[in-house]
């Protein structure tokens, strides 16, 4: 149930971090990357509970995409840095509606 | 033969109307002429018929109008009233066609205007010979569009335009009253075919409001007061057309209505009584008008009004034979002032002033006499036709049993429009010259298409009165006023004393005796046009443009219709929109709380 509980507070964590942060967009990077850690966490144990693996296969899964994601935010970042000068979030408005 | 004399002026308007521009302008005027006067010949044989053999004539055409109760079929009914009518209508239209292929030589759209002049003379022979109110309409409604195309025969000129448009909305305000009362008719009585309304009259509170609804057509239709004012702005049109439309025919349709609806009225003296005051006013009215008018046309158009009034006023005395007699002979002598003074305007070379005319009875002796003979039947001189007619209706008007103010306004009208038709007569013929030096070398008379019309007119003028009497009188009994000496006597005292005033005291005394202020007050017809534009025409306009323009069709209806309803749109869509801000943690934001929203509403579902 603590484990339940922890990977909630980490999701919460994670989005809080996505809609409160206005800085820096590596944190939302990282915060992203706290949300996927919640949702391993929460699947590992829902594996450990259900006796299931499959919830371990979606973990590893899980692990590999973010591995993945996190390089190409960076990248992305990396490259528009170099075009803007700035990776601050408010900047980020050029697509208004 | 009865179908023929309608026919005839239809079959001539479309052959010199189409076939105009093979017939060219004699052969168009030749052409219409000829068979309008034959139309002319074979209403005088239907008279013979009717009047004197007395022979009644109904005709069913076909069926037209059939819904439930109502049957209104096609059909002429050729009776006493109809057949004076005819003689009048086809007679002064057979002299007018060939009055104008003189008087209009040089237009090029002869044809056009011959094709407008029959087809007049079509729309007022249907007028006359329907049998049924319905089929009276459409002779209604034809001869008031015939006189605003024939108004409007130069429509160049933009003073021809709005006359015309004047005359034909007036009529209008008269033709509601008649659609009304043909409506009203219809609801109390079911029927609306002379015979069988007649014979189904019984006396009811709606007899006085279809009698009045009927009044106010008349008012329209024949210029009485109040929408008399179109008729001396129709004096824009040619000379002909004022002879044909405004003087014989199209004016008499609003009397006609009267004569003919007549047994209603003897069921409504309130109406009757409202018809004879309106019809003294009318004629009041003109004639202090016509005293000081300079437009020679106008003052003839005025003096129509006024003997118009007169028409209306004998019907109001229950006396409608006696208003028909009057139609008949002011026809022939109001057509000949007409054309005599468009024989004057020719020869003038379009000088319609009176105040630079004078002398011309040495250049235009013929049309001097004819015209003098005009004005003394108008001036009531006796055994002239108008004598007979006028003096029948003051008469009748003294012994009548409702009010005698009639008379006395009847009487003071006798005798101004004696004084008024020979203050033409003198300014345009005795008095020093005052011409132009062109006008006055091209004094001549003119051929004679144009002064053969009025030689017919002027011996109708002078024998129609007293040859036509027992013909108009014989199916009815003739009224016969008990009066006393002196009012028989009268109306000769009266036009007398108005003619020897003239030559006495010279019409130019009517410039030093009266005040300033009268004379304009007179001169523009007792302000009626200027009272009517400002207080009537104006508010109309103000209430047109504020109410129902600017607030109903471009405020309400556009803020409910489609303006409103694009702005709210655009409004609410830009709030929308403004929501994407582009900002990444107000999108994040709105992913949480959708999401949020959505598991809560899909909670439902078993997800």
């Amino acid at each position: 149930m603590s484990y339940l509980i922890l990977s909630i507070v980490i999701l919460l964590i994670g989005i809080l971090g996505i809609i409160l942060n206005r800085s820096n967009l590596i944190i939302m990077l990282m915060c992203v990357e706290l949300i996927l850690l919640a949702s391993t966490i929460l699947l590992l144990f829902e594996s450990r509970v259900l006796y299931t693996l499959s919830g371990q296969i979606f973990a590893i899964v899980i692990l590999t995409v973010a591995a993945a994601e996190s390089a190409i935010g960076l990248a992305i970042m990396v490259n528009y840095y170099r075009l803007r000068g700035t990776i601050a979030v408010r900047a980020l408005n050029l697509l208004r509606g | 033969m009865y179908l023929l004399v309608i026919l005839i002026p239809l079959l001539s308007a479309v052959g010199s109307g189409l076939g105009g521009r093979y017939l060219g302008r004699k052969g168009a005027g030749l052409l219409s002429s000829v068979w309008v006067l034959a139309s002319s010949l074979l209403s005088l044989v239907l008279c013979y018929e009717i009047l004197i053999n007395g022979s009644t004539v109904y005709i069913e055409l076909g069926r037209w109008i059939e819904s439930d109760l109502l049957i209104t079929n096609f059909g002429l009914q050729f009776d006493m009233v109809t057949a004076v009518m005819l003689i009048v209508v086809t007679t002064i239209s057979g002299l007018v066609h060939v009055y104008s292929t003189s008087y209009m030589r040089e237009d090029p759209h002869l044809p056009r205007f011959m094709s407008y002049l029959s087809l007049f003379t079509f729309f007022m022979l249907v007028l006359v010979t329907s049998n049924n109110y319905v089929q009276l309409f459409i002779g209604w409604e034809g001869v008031g569009l015939c006189s605003y195309l024939l108004i409007n025969f130069w429509f160049t000129r933009i003073q021809a335009n709005k006359a015309a448009i004047k005359a034909m909305l007036i009529n209008r305000i008269g033709d509601i009253g008649l659609m009304l009362a043909i409506i009203l008719v219809w609801k109390e009585f079911g029927v609306l075919d002379y015979c069988s309304l007649f014979s189904a009259l019984s006396p009811s509170s709606a007899c006085t409001w279809i009698c009045i609804l009927l009044t106010i057509g008349a008012v329209g239709k024949s210029a009485q007061l109040g929408l008399h004012t179109w008729l001396p702005d129709a004096m824009e049109g040619p000379t002909p057309v004022s002879a044909l439309i405004h003087a014989a025919t199209m004016v008499t349709a609003g009397v006609f209505l009267i004569i003919r609806s007549a047994p209603l009225f003897d069921y409504s003296p309130t109406a009757t009584i409202i018809v004879g005051l309106v019809g003294s006013l009318t004629a009041f009215f003109a004639a202090t008008v016509g005293l000081v008018q300079s437009d020679i046309k106008k003052v003839i158009a005025y003096s129509t009004c006024s003997q118009l009034g007169y028409m209306v006023m004998a019907c109001g005395t229950y006396s409608c034979i006696g208003s028909l007699y009057h139609l008949l002979t002011h026809a022939f002598f109001k057509a000949l002032l007409f054309l005599g003074a468009g024989s004057i305007i020719h020869a003038l070379l379009d000088e319609q002033d009176l105040r630079k005319m004078g002398g011309i009875i040495r250049g235009l002796p013929l049309t001097y006499v004819l015209m003098l003979i005009g004005s003394l039947s108008l001036a009531g001189f006796p055994y002239l036709s108008g004598f007979y007619s006028k003096d029948l209706i003051l008469e009748l008007t003294y012994n009548n049993y409702c009010l005698i103010s009639i008379y006395w306004l009847a009487s003071i009208t006798a005798f101004l429009t004696a004084f008024y038709s020979f203050r033409l007569i003198y300014l345009s013929f005795v008095s020093k010259p005052n011409l132009t030096h062109i006008s006055a070398q091209h004094l001549q008379e003119a051929d004679w298409n144009l002064l053969g019309p009025l030689l017919v007119l002027a011996i109708g003028s002078i024998l129609v009165g007293y040859l036509a009497q027992n013909m108009v009188f014989a199916p009815g009994i003739r009224p016969l006023p008990l009066v006393p000496t002196m009012v028989s006597l009268a109306p000769v005292i009266m036009s007398v004393t108005g003619i020897l005033l003239v030559f006495i005291l010279r019409p130019y005394i009517i410039y030093y005796i009266i005040r300033p202020s009268i004379y304009g007050f007179l001169f523009y017809a007792w302000e009626f046009n200027q009272i009517a534009n400002y207080y009537i025409g104006s508010t109309v306009w103000k209430f047109g443009h504020i109410v129902s323009y600017r607030t109903i069709d471009r405020g309400i209806l556009e803020i409910l219709g489609p303006t409103g309803i694009a702005r709210f749109m655009i409004e609410r869509t830009k709030e929308l929109s403004n929501l994407q801000s582009g900002l990444l943690f107000n999108y994040a934001l709105m992913i949480l709380v959708g999401t949020a929203i959505a598991l809560k509403l899909f909670s439902g579902y078993g997800i």
